[in-house]
C-alpha cells in the first residue's frame, strides 16, 4: 500500500477531566476522500485542529507525507476551519494575496492565483469589493479559495457544508470531486451521514472521542450489510427493539430500520414482530451509514 | 518565529491601518490642532494689522513728523510686523473747517480709503491723550504699536524741552533680560524655561496619547480577528506567538508613521527660521525647538511603551469576546499610564529628586516618566540606559507572558474567563 497521506497515531487530548479525543489512530490514503465522522462534541475538530499544529496532543504523534509532521509541511495543506471567517475591512483580492503569501506564494503569484478563482467562482467582479460587502454565500466562496489558493495536496475541511446554502452545497462538492480527480486527497468532517455516503471513499467513525469504525466505505457496506430491514408498520416502532434478535432500531415516518443481531432470523424476528405491530412490510436492504454507526457505537458500549 | 511569515503579517496590518482615511485625517489634523493653537493667534494679528493706512492731523506741528518717521522706518522688532503707510495733514484754520476736516476724515475711514485717523491738540497733550478713530478700535497691536511710538516721540521731545538729550537718557534706561541655559552632559544649550516646558509638555501627551490610542487599536484588532473568526484560517498558517508579534509589530509601525509625521512637522515649523519668519512672539518668548536627539528619545520611549501595554492589550484582545468585558482589565493599564501624569508637575519642577529618579526606572513609568525628565532636565547616561535596560527587560516578560494568554485566548470563544482561567492559562504548557 502506498504511504498515507496522513496518518494519527494513538492522539490523545484532554482539557482538565474532560478527554476529548482518546487514542485516535487513523491513515489517511493518498488520492482519497476520507471522512471524519462522527456526532456533534465527538472530537472531530479537535482532531483536525491538532493535524493543523493549532493545539497540541497531550500524547501520540502526527506524521504527514510519510515522515513525522513538520511545520514547514504545513504549507502543503489547505485548512477550511469550521470556525471560519474574513476581515472584513480587506478587498477580497488583498484577501486572497494575504492568504497565499502566508502559505508561501509571492504576492503577484498569490495574487494571479486569487484572480483566477475568482473567475472560476463567478465572482469576478467582486475583485475590488469590500469582504464586509459581500453576501454570506460569497464568503463561503472567498474562504473556499483561499482554502486551496496555493494548491495544497491535501486539503483538510472541517465541516465544509454546515451553513452553505444549496447551489454553494453543489459548488463546493464540484470543487472536491475535481481536486480528487486531479489526484489530492480530501479529509473532511461531517456529522451528515448522507453526505459522506456519497463522497467518501474511507470513513472514520468517532463518537465521545474513540474511533468505533473505520475503514473502506464499499468494504465496510458489505461486511456490515446483510441484516438490515425496513419496517412497515403501525405503533411505537421504537419498541421493536424490545424484540429478540433486533440489535437496534431507527424509527421514521410510519416505518422503521431494524437492525439484527448477525445471528438473528430474520422469519423469527418477523413473527415476533407481528405479534406486536400490524405489520405491512418487512424487507432486507442495504445498509446506509447511519445504521452502520449506530450499531458500531452500540457495539462499542 | 519565522520572519517571512511575520512579514506577511505586519505588511497587512500596516496596509489595512494606513490605508483609512481616519489614520490621515489625524495624522494631519494633530499637527494642524497644535500649531494653530500655538501660532495662529499671533499670526492673525499680526497679519490683520500690515499695512495700516493713517492720518495723522497735529494742532501742534510738532508730533506729526517725528511720529510719521518712527513709524515709517518702523519694521524692527519692537513694531512686530504691524507696518505704516502715514499720511500728515496740517489741521484747517478754522473751528468749522476743521469740524469738516474731521467729517471728511471720518467719510474716508467708512469708505475704506483710510484705516484709522489721529488728531493730536495741545490740550490734549498735555493731558497725555491723543485722539484716535478707526471703524476697529479693539485692533490691539495696532493701537499698542501707535502708543508706544506717540509716547516715544513725546517722551524724547519733553526731554529735550528740560534740557536733557534723549539718546543718552535712552542708552542709559536700556533694560536687562535673563538668558536661561539648560545644562547638559553635551554643554550648556541655550533656551527659555517656558518654551522648554512646553514642549516637554507636549511630548508627554502625545505619547501618554499615542500609547494608548495604539495600544486599544491592538486590542480592538484582536477582538476584530477572534470575534470574526479570521483567527482560525490564519492560525492554521502561523504560530499564535507569530500572529500576535505581526499584530503588534504591524500597528506599532502605523502609529511610528504617524509620530514620524507628527514630529517632523513639529520640528520644521519650530525651526528658529521659520518661527522668525512669520511668528510674532512677545517679548522675552521664544518658540521651543525639537531636537533630533530628543525626537530620537520620544520615538524609544513610544517604542518601549507601545509593546509594554500593546501586548498587555493583545492578550486582554484574546482572552476576552468583546469591547466592554475587555475594558474593564484595560482600565489596569490606564492607570499606570495615568499615574506618570499625576506626577507631571512635580517632576518638571525638581527632574531630578530622589523619587523621580526611582519611578522613572519603575518599567511601567520609564516611557512617560524618563521621556518627561528627558525634556526637562537631561539626566545622568546611566539613568537613561538603567530606564531603557529594565524597560525592555520588563518588555520581553510582558510578551512572553502575554503570548502565553494570547495564544489559549485567541481560540476560546463564549465564557468570559476568571482571573484564576487566565493565570492557568499562562502555566498551561
Amino acid at each position: 500500500m502506498e504511504q498515507p497521506s496522513l496518518e494519527i497515531e494513538n492522539v490523545r487530548k484532554t482539557y482538565g477531566d474532560f478527554v476529548a479525543v482518546d487514542d485516535v489512530s487513523m491513515a489517511v490514503p493518498p488520492g482519497t476522500v476520507f471522512g471524519l465522522l462522527g456526532p456533534n462534541g465527538a472530537g472531530k475538530t479537535t482532531t483536525l485542529r491538532m493535524v493543523m499544529d493549532i493545539i497540541a496532543p497531550d500524547s501520540g504523534t502526527i506524521r504527514l507525507f510519510g515522515r513525522p509532521r513538520r511545520r514547514e509541511d504545513l504549507e502543503q495543506i489547505g485548512y477550511l476551519p469550521e470556525e471560519r471567517g474574513l476581515y472584513r475591512k480587506m478587498t477580497v483580492i488583498e484577501h486572497l494575496a494575504f492568504l497565499g503569501e502566508l502559505h508561501g506564494l509571492g504576492h503577484r503569484d498569490a495574487v494571479a492565483r486569487g484572480e483566477r478563482w475568482l473567475e472560476r467562482l463567478g465572482l469576478a467582479d467582486r475583485v475590488k469589493s469590500k469582504v464586509e460587502e459581500l453576501s454570506k454565500g460569497m464568503q463561503q466562496k472567498i474562504q473556499l479559495a483561499g482554502t486551496v489558493l496555493h494548491d495544497p495536496a491535501v486539503v483538510i475541511l472541517d465541516e465544509p457544508f454546515s451553513g452553505l446554502d444549496p447551489i454553494n452545497q453543489g459548488l463546493f462538492k464540484d470543487v472536491l470531486a475535481e481536486f480528487k480527480a486531479e489526484g489530492r486527497t480530501i479529509l473532511f468532517s461531517t456529522h451528515v451521514m448522507e453526505q459522506a455516503e456519497k463522497l467518501c471513499d474511507h470513513i472514520c467513525l468517532i463518537s465521545g472521542g474513540r474511533v468505533v469504525l473505520q475503514g473502506e466505505l464499499a468494504v465496510l457496506k458489505r461486511e456490515r450489510g446483510g441484516n438490515s430491514y425496513r419496517l412497515v408498520a403501525a405503533g411505537d416502532l421504537a419498541q421493536a427493539e424490545e424484540v429478540p434478535g433486533v440489535a437496534a432500531a431507527v424509527p421514521g415516518d410510519g416505518e422503521a430500520r431494524l437492525i439484527l443481531e448477525p445471528d438473528a432470523d430474520g422469519a423469527a424476528v418477523l413473527r415476533a414482530l407481528t405479534q406486536r405491530f400490524d405489520v405491512s412490510e418487512f424487507r432486507s436492504q442495504e445498509p446506509d451509514l447511519e445504521e452502520i454507526f449506530i450499531k458500531a457505537v452500540r457495539d462499542a458500549a | 518565529m519565522r520572519l517571512d511569515k511575520v512579514r506577511v503579517l505586519v505588511k497587512r496590518e500596516y496596509i489595512s491601518r494606513v490605508k483609512t482615511k481616519g489614520f490621515w485625517i489625524s495624522t494631519i489634523l494633530v499637527p494642524v490642532l497644535f500649531g494653530s493653537f500655538a501660532l495662529l493667534p499671533a499670526l492673525v494679528m499680526s497679519k490683520t494689522s500690515t499695512g495700516q493706512h493713517l492720518v495723522v492731523v497735529d494742532e501742534t506741528g510738532t508730533v506729526a513728523r517725528p511720529l510719521a518717521e518712527r513709524l515709517g522706518g518702523a519694521s524692527d522688532h519692537e513694531m512686530g510686523k504691524v507696518t505704516f503707510d502715514v499720511t500728515v495733514e496740517d489741521a484747517a484754520p478754522t473751528a468749522a473747517a476743521r469740524e469738516r476736516q474731521r467729517q471728511e476724515l471720518g467719510r474716508r475711514v467708512l469708505d475704506g480709503d483710510l484705516d484709522a485717523w489721529i488728531w493730536i491738540t495741545p490740550e490734549g497733550l498735555a493731558d497725555d491723550t491723543v485722539e484716535y478713530h478707526a471703524e476697529s478700535v479693539s485692533n490691539f497691536l495696532t493701537q499698542e504699536v501707535l502708543e508706544g511710538a506717540l509716547s516715544k516721540v513725546v517722551q524724547r521731545q519733553r526731554l529735550a524741552q528740560a534740557g536733557i538729550d534723549p539718546d543718552r537718557v535712552a542708552e542709559l534706561t536700556r533694560s536687562v533680560g535673563l538668558e536661561t541655559v539648560k545644562v547638559t552632559q553635551a554643554g550648556g544649550r541655550a533656551e527659555a524655561g517656558f518654551a522648554g516646558v512646553a514642549l516637554a509638555y507636549v511630548l508627554f501627551f502625545l505619547l501618554y496619547m499615542i500609547i494608548i490610542i495604539y495600544g486599544q487599536q491592538v486590542m480592538n484588532g484582536v477582538l476584530e480577528e477572534k470575534t470574526s473568526r479570521a483567527v482560525e484560517i490564519v492560525i492554521s498558517s502561523v504560530r499564535p506567538f507569530e500572529l500576535m508579534m505581526g499584530k503588534l509589530v504591524g500597528v506599532g509601525l502605523a502609529g511610528l508613521t504617524q509620530l514620524a509625521v507628527w514630529l517632523g512637522t513639529m520640528a520644521v515649523l519650530t525651526a528658529p527660521a521659520v518661527v522668525a519668519s512669520f511668528a510674532a512672539l512677545p517679548e522675552g518668548m521664544s518658540m521651543p525647538h525639537l531636537e533630533p536627539s530628543l525626537a530620537l528619545h520620544f520615538a524609544i520611549c513610544f517604542l518601549l511603551g507601545y509593546f509594554l501595554y500593546a501586548s498587555f492589550y493583545a492578550a486582554l484582545g484574546s482572552a476576552f469576546n468583546n469591547v466592554q468585558e475587555a475594558q474593564q482589565f484595560a482600565t489596569l493599564a490606564v492607570i499606570f499610564l495615568v499615574a506618570p501624569l499625576v506626577l507631571f508637575p512635580a517632576v518638571v519642577n525638581d527632574p531630578n529628586a530622589p523619587w523621580a529618579v526611582v519611578a522613572s526606572l519603575i518599567p511601567v513609568f520609564t516611557p512617560l516618566l524618563m521621556m518627561l525628565r528627558i525634556a526637562v532636565q537631561t539626566p545622568p547616561v546611566w539613568q537613561i540606559v538603567l530606564g531603557y535596560g529594565l524597560t525592555a527587560l520588563f518588555v520581553c516578560f510582558m510578551v512572553w507572558l502575554t503570548s502565553r494568554i494570547y495564544r489559549v485566548g485567541i481560540l476560546m470563544v463564549g465564557k468570559k474567563p476568571t482571573l484564576k482561567e487566565l493565570w492557568r492559562w499562562v502555566r498551561y504548557a
